[in-house]
């Protein structure tokens, strides 16, 4: 199944294998188990940013051949540097390869007696689709009921940064953040909702300019409690 | 008479100049126009042939399509690789003749000439008012970046007894912007291709666009928009004119 290894799929494969994540169908169990936590988070590889530099030219030579495969011309003005900056370009897009939820993690859960929802809303997301190396982009809403343990709010948009940084699925990374917020925090619950538009559906293909895509992970009390699940859409819902 | 005088013009200008983007960036040469003087003559071999820009020659064919899809495919395998990713897993399987594909699709511009798309749909029609077409939703590609640029083009002209075909004005700018490009240019290259083709009164293009360059990397500025513009002949001249297509476009 698609969603069985989600971090094999698209984390990093080095040689090194992925723990693989808990693949079955009740997700209650993730809320307790705590063991698996820490080292699920860090067999998940990471790309040195040293590496980037050696990994440069190939990259720029491969994008040379695309713009002349393109019928342009590699030496005008325009396009000279442009294997370079592309290179780079795509690099800085698929910089979630570079970190893992541990680094950022760590230190900013706090003990905090409280109890109730928890959101974090209308985080700009930017991801390249897998299939077609193309953007899309929308917003993410994020809400977790904690129990006991809350997580600094920019650590929230940074989980979405790594999963989003990377050639990705809209449901998988929809899952993905879900997961990773569960397994830090051992929450009563996560949702995630990811509203975007692919551009592979709008610059090319069948070219619908004005629809969006929406995908949704809950977990815990998010999807066994109907009345959370309402009051999180209820708060997310803002003016679109 | 207007061919001679783009040759003598052409001859005066530096032929060593390549054509960009398919397209020789000069100026449109219409008669009587005072402002941009300069023959905009685009061709593949600058010295020798001398065609206006709206009959350009085509630079690429469905067969070239064809013959370069797998070094394209190739070249986005090493991609992928390069990006540390696995191209062997069930989702990057087939990305490298998708992408490759797509990249395509999104320099189709390169495969269209104007003069096929516009030769039968000038009319004459004795009308001398403005005429807009806008919210022509655009999308290009930033040729330093490779990263999509979007939005929508506005485009008013003042016929000269002869009128265009409404499509075929957001024709123009697909031709145009389904290349690598610079919002500048594309700009430019739509006024200039509606002038030579129907020498109007006066031609106005604004373009008002997203840059996802400037959106998912560097500056990060979501919100950002960029504005261009060119006005030709009574829409340079005439601020009259110019306001009425603004507030027009603007409504």
């Amino acid at each position: 199944m698609e969603y069985q290894k989600a971090a094999e799929l698209n984390g990093l494969c080095n040689g090194k294998i992925v723990t693989e994540y808990l693949c079955r169908n009740g997700f209650s169990e993730l809320t307790v188990d705590t063991k698996k936590v820490a080292v699920q988070h860090k067999h998940e590889t990471s790309r040195k940013e040293a590496e980037d530099e050696s990994r440069l030219p190939a990259l720029e030579a491969a994008y040379s051949t695309i713009l002349r495969g393109l019928g342009e011309n590699t030496d005008r003005q325009g396009l000279l540097k442009t294997p370079l900056r592309a290179a780079k370009a795509m690099q800085f897009l698929t910089k979630g390869y570079h970190e893992t939820i541990y680094d950022i993690l760590n230190d900013a859960i706090f003990d905090e007696d409280h109890e109730e929802l928890v959101i974090v809303k209308d985080i700009d997301m930017f991801s390249l689709c897998e299939h077609h190396l193309v953007p899309f982009f929308g917003k993410v809403h994020i809400g977790y009921l904690p129990s006991k343990k809350v997580v600094g709010l920019s650590k929230l948009a940074r989980i979405v940064e790594i999963y989003s940084r990377r050639l990705q699925v809209q449901e998988r990374l929809t899952k993905q953040i879900a997961m990773a917020i569960s397994e830090a925090l051992q929450p009563v619950g996560v949702a995630v909702v990811i509203e975007a538009a692919h551009m592979c559906m709008v610059m090319r293909g069948v070219q619908k300019m004005n629809s969006r895509t929406v995908t949704s992970a809950m977990l815990g009390a998010f999807r066994e409690d109907p009345k959370a699940r309402e009051e999180f859409l209820a708060l997310t819902k803002s003016a679109q | 008479m207007e061919r001679s005088k783009q040759k003598q013009m052409n001859q005066n200008e530096n032929e060593t100049e390549a054509p960009i983007n398919g397209h020789f960036d000069g100026r449109a040469k219409v008669p009587g126009w005072s402002a941009g003087g300069a023959a905009g003559t685009p061709s593949t071999v600058p010295s020798s042939s001398v065609m206006e820009s709206w009959r350009e020659e085509r630079t690429r064919s469905l067969e070239d399509n064809e013959m370069s899809l797998p070094s394209i495919a190739a070249a986005y395998t090493t991609i992928l690789r390069g990006l540390g990713e696995d191209p062997q897993r069930q989702g990057l399987l087939k990305t490298p003749w998708r992408a490759a594909t797509a990249m395509q699709f999104f320099t189709k511009g390169y495969q269209e000439k104007i003069i096929d798309v516009l030769n039968d749909a000038i009319f004459d029609e004795d009308h001398d008012e403005m005429v807009i077409v806008k919210d022509i939703d655009m999308f290009s590609m930033c040729e330093h970046h490779l990263v999509p640029i979007f939005g929508r083009v506005h485009i008013g002209y003042l016929p000269n007894k002869r009128v265009l075909g409404l499509s075929k004005l957001a024709r123009i700018v697909e031709i145009y912007s389904r290349r690598l490009q610079v919002q500048e240019r594309l700009t430019k290259q739509i006024a200039v291709a509606i002038t030579e083709a129907l020498q109007p009164a006066g031609v106005g293009v604004v373009i008002e666009a997203t840059h996802m360059c400037m959106v998912m990397r560097g500056v990060q500025k979501m919100n950002s928009k960029t504005v261009t513009s060119t006005m030709l002949g009574v829409f340079r001249e005439d601020p009259k004119t110019r306001d009425e297509f603004l507030s027009l476009i603007r409504s």
